[in-house]
């Protein structure tokens, strides 16, 4: 009887929620090409040995600020020419995507798990705790996350390790804040009060119910972070805070070549280009996936 | 004379599956001086008539009709600024979500002196306006059932209650002597002593100014007592239209039956506790619409036919559209 | 509101005592003798040394220090830089009315272009005048700010030789310090090449504001947009047209307040990174800010520097967002009710 009635509708459908995610995303095509980007740069980072044609500290003295191969005195050896050490700007800026880049996905990596954790802990939370930290929280937010990482670097004294770990203690307050307020939210729905009724725990409660909702959120906020990342360590290079100059790292290599910037202005130019396309692909995404997540909201 | 005349509107939305008619030729008039009751289900596309009739709808969806007029003027065809100044002089619209209708950061007294129009200002001089702006509107505040205006005035959407608010969007549509009153569930929620208040206000109004109102609800007893012509729809097609009493005595649409069936007081041969009869299933949603009559998959008397769309006939002036109607035993 | 403004001030008094634990801390975090870390003078023998450590409770507890700490930044005894032997309380006077004035200028420029242009793009949503503007505030905010100020300096200074590439006015003038606000400075000088040195000034100028400008409106179109189209969407915008209210006075009656409304915190919190944006900008144009101050302190290690830097910027950054929190909150009718944005 049951099985005959329920023939008679025709059943309701839907694609599941990352899916109808991700079928958004794929209608704009401006945030495609932007992913399209970043998979080239991620290539870029995982395979750079391969596909640098010199080693990115290899000094020919003979052809010192080299210009790149379009200009008329360049030559197609070297694509993007060589700094004024002579290296090869090609080898360089890719194995600099590679630095900047790569560290940049680790740190947010680290500081997301370790955010996401400590924000659990503090959305779940109710008591004098769980406000004290909320109110730590709220001051360290006011503070700009590169004069945080200035001041630790400060302390630490500088070089690439500890820039890393600056940013990443830089980073995590956001993170927390972030999933403290979306689990404070998720928490008041009614089926977490529901689940909660059914006499699940906390933790199979955050497992199961509230962190599926959240990741979607979580990877937009990934990629705001995974921004401010690439600008924090690059303006810690550029202000000879962080990777020393020996590193490739996009933002050193802005800062050696500031002194030629007029004789080689390739040197700062092909460099620049190279965090600003990684940028613009990271916010195309970034927004791409935020305004599908917003439509699919809406319907 | 029709002061409004719908034919055949259609209007397709776009959803994430797809463009679906949300309303499916839906036809409407109303003469002048007449309440006429828009009524049907939850989501049978009341509101989006309203919302189309005064163009409160998103630009790209795509709305096609063979006639939609105010008192012979095409309201398709005209202006942006036309229109504009049609609805503001004409017409009034009271919205189904009050409290969303309103600015939330303006008090509602801004709101209300915003709608008092010019032409009704004209006679003083400039600087009694204000002063008169403000007789008018708590002369409607009292009207519509607000007796601490000055503390309404002064309040803010938020602070004040969903009945206050209703109220308040009502005097606003009052406010510029509309010829047709637009009211989308203007009782929605309120207690029983609100409600028959403005029940009794928009009949009043009828009566005294010829008022035309054009009134949506829920509640079929009080439609019945103030209406005089009643459009039923169902999922976004009209199925029946005409004077209420016919259409009370005698519906010929199965699901129109179904609808009066469904409210005890509309009958009065009712055995006392025998259960009431109403159709099953639901209204389907917008991505589900079955094809041709879109009562078929719940109409008892449904029949292979029904897969194709049934035309609107009627008997002198009461439309209906089904391939099997119900009471047409002789004939 | 009462009860507001004592959360408010609640939270002013638990930050300023993050703040000055953070900064007290440093003495001990950064390396080398804490007592030299504070005060910034290395004394000559062991009794000089205790002599010190008395005068600023170094031999009573950490409590004690902190306390003592307090009152010594309160009467202005910051504690001496290590490189320059100056009081940093004085140093840190001189330089930071440069980076505010830099960011002050930046900061009214965004918003008076990033807010009407973001009105416009929200107005002509999915339109080409919004697609338009969205693919420029992109690149806007995806731009290095160091790497535009470069380019610009490349472009408008070396290649064009239009604009001055580093300082904040030409030797040439000698313009006597008043509020550190070098076109006020101008102005108040009454010095008789007073409108050439005001031209100048304003040459100096004009890339560093250039380079925060084109990055922190980019970020208000971006605010701006999203909540406009987020407004006019709404439901009493309808309902407003459907009362036969023209365009222009939708817009202009209930558009706008509901716009700003939601975004104003929003615009505050990008102070933040403006002034961050401000003093990486002031390295590579040589401006005489804290940026630049701190950045030499860095280097230098002169740690007594560092941490009034630290203390002083975010004094700055709170004091100014928290008044501006109350002032918003004054203005905005909807005190009672929450206004979040959205994700
Ligand atoms: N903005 C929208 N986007 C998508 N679908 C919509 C939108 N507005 C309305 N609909 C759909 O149009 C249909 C008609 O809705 P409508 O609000 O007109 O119903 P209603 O008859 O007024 O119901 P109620 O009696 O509850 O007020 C519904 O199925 C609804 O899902
Ligand atoms: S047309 Fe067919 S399905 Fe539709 S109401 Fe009439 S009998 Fe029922
Ligand atoms: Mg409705």
């Amino acid at each position: 009887m049951f099985m005959a009635r329920s023939k008679l509708y025709i059943e309701e459908h839907y694609p599941s929620p990352l899916k109808h995610t991700w079928n958004e995303f794929q209608k704009s095509h401006v945030s495609l090409t932007g992913l399209w980007l970043l998979c080239i740069f991620l290539v870029i980072v995982i395979f750079a040995p391969g596909l640098a044609p010199f080693d990115p500290n290899k000094q020919q003295v003979d052809i010192l600020l080299l210009p790149p191969s379009w200009d008329s005195s360049g030559s197609i050896q070297y694509l993007f020419g060589t700094d004024s050490l002579g290296r090869d700007l090609l080898s360089r800026v890719i194995y600099g995507s590679r630095v900047t880049l790569g560290i940049s996905i680790l740190l947010v990596l680290i500081s997301m798990l370790i955010g996401l954790t400590l924000g659990a802990f503090a959305g779940m939370g109710h008591g004098l705790r769980s406000s004290i930290l909320n109110h730590f929280l709220d001051s360290i937010m006011v503070i700009p996350t590169l004069l945080i990482a200035i001041i630790i670097v400060a302390i630490l004294g500088t070089g690439l390790w500890n820039c890393m770990l600056a940013i990443t203690l830089a980073l995590i307050p956001r993170f927390i804040h972030i999933t403290r307020n979306m689990v404070r939210a998720e928490c008041n729905k009614e089926y977490v009060t529901a689940a909660r009724l059914d006499g699940a725990g906390r933790v199979r409660i955050l497992f199961d119910s509230i962190l599926p909702n959240m990741i979607e959120n979580l990877v937009v906020q990934g990629t705001f972070a995974l921004s401010a990342a690439i600008l924090d360590i690059s303006a810690l290079g550029f202000l000879s805070l962080g990777a020393s100059a020996t590193t490739p790292e996009l933002g050193s290599m802005l800062s050696d070549g500031m002194e030629l910037a007029y004789v080689a202005p390739w040197s700062i130019a092909l460099p620049g280009c190279a965090i600003l396309l990684m940028l613009v692909a990271i916010n195309l995404v970034g927004d791409g996936l935020r305004s599908s997540l917003r439509h699919r909201l809406q319907h | 004379m029709l002061l409004l005349d719908i034919k055949n509107l259609t209007v397709e939305i776009d959803t994430s599956t797809g463009w679906v008619k949300a309303l499916d030729k839906v036809s409407l008039h109303l003469k002048k001086g007449e309440i006429s009751a828009l009524v049907g289900e939850s989501g049978s596309g009341k509101s989006l008539i309203v919302r189309t009739i005064v163009g409160a709808i998103p630009d790209r969806w795509r709305i096609t009709a063979d006639r939609m007029t105010w008192k012979g003027q095409d309201l398709l065809s005209m202006s942006a600024q036309q229109r504009r100044k049609i609805i503001r002089n004409e017409m009034s619209v009271v919205f189904q979500n009050a409290n969303h209708s309103l600015d939330p950061t303006a008090s509602l007294g801004q709101q209300l002196r915003e709608s008092v129009p010019a032409n009704q200002l004209e006679e003083v001089s400039f600087w009694q306006r204000k002063a008169l702006r403000t007789d008018i509107i708590v002369k409607y505040l009292h009207k519509v059932g607000i007796k601490d205006h000055q503390q309404c005035m002064r309040a803010y959407p938020h602070q004040v209650p969903d009945d206050i608010c209703q109220k308040v969007m009502l005097a606003m549509a009052l406010v510029s002597k509309p010829e047709l009153l637009i009211a989308d569930d203007p009782t929605m929620g309120m207690e029983i002593t609100s409600k028959v208040q403005i029940l009794r206000l928009l009949t009043k109004l009828n009566q005294t100014q010829n008022l035309s109102i054009l009134f949506i609800g829920h509640d079929l007893s009080a439609i019945a007592n103030m209406a005089t012509h009643m459009t039923v729809l169902y999922s976004g097609q009209t199925v029946e239209s005409g004077k209420i009493g016919w259409l009370h005595k005698r519906p010929l649409h199965p699901y129109t039956k179904a609808l009066l069936d469904s409210a005890p007081s509309f009958r009065k041969d009712l055995a006392p506790k025998s259960t009431l009869s109403s159709l099953d299933g639901t209204i389907p949603t917008l991505q589900h619409l079955p094809i041709g009559c879109r009562l078929g998959p719940r109409c008892p008397r449904a029949q292979k036919e029904c897969v194709k769309t049934p035309k609107m006939r009627h008997i002198s002036s009461h439309f209906y559209s089904c391939h099997f109607p119900l009471n047409r035993g002789g004939k | 509101m009462m009860s507001y403004l004592l959360r408010r001030l609640n939270l002013l008094v638990i930050t300023a005592f993050i703040v000055t634990v953070a900064s007290f801390a440093l003495v001990y975090l950064f390396p080398g003798d804490p007592l030299i870390n504070l005060t910034g003078i290395v004394p000559a023998n062991s009794e000089a040394y205790a002599q010190l450590q008395q005068e600023y409770a170094f031999d009573k507890n950490l409590f004690m220090q902190y306390v003592h700490y307090i009152q010594e930044i309160y009467q202005g005894n910051w504690g001496l830089s290590i490189s320059s032997h100056n009081s940093v309380l004085d140093e840190i006077l001189l330089f930071l009315p440069a980076t505010l004035e830099l960011s002050v200028y930046a900061l009214v420029l965004s918003t008076v272009i990033g807010i009407p242009l973001g009105f416009w793009a929200g107005l002509r949503y999915q339109r080409p005048v919004d697609y338009g503007i969205l693919s420029a505030s992109l690149l806007g905010y995806s731009l290095p700010v160091f790497w535009l100020g470069l380019i610009l300096i490349l472009f408008f200074s070396l290649n064009l030789g239009w604009l001055p590439m580093s300082g904040r006015i030409s030797l040439l003038y000698d313009i006597p310090h008043y509020s550190g606000f070098i076109l006020l400075d101008i102005l108040h000088s009454g010095l008789a090449e007073s409108q050439a040195a005001m031209q100048d000034a304003v040459n100096h100028l004009i890339l560093p504001t250039l380079s925060i400008t084109i990055v922190t409106s980019s970020i208000v179109i971006r605010i701006t947009r999203r909540s406009v189209t987020e407004v006019m969407e709404s439901d009493y915008i309808k309902a407003a047209t459907a009362r036969g209210l023209s365009r222009g006075q939708i817009l202009w009656r209930h558009g706008l307040r509901n716009t700003l409304l939601p975004i104003l915190p929003q615009l505050v919190l990008q102070f933040t990174a403006l002034l961050t944006n401000a003093m990486i900008v002031e390295v590579i144009f040589s401006w005489p800010g804290i940026g630049n101050w701190l950045l030499q302190a860095i280097y230098q290690q002169d740690f007594p520097a560092i941490r009034g830097g630290m203390l002083a910027v975010s004094a700055v950054v709170i004091i100014f967002t928290l008044s501006m929190d109350v002032l918003l909150r004054l203005i905005n009718p909807l005190k009672d009710r929450d206004v979040h944005g959205t994700i």
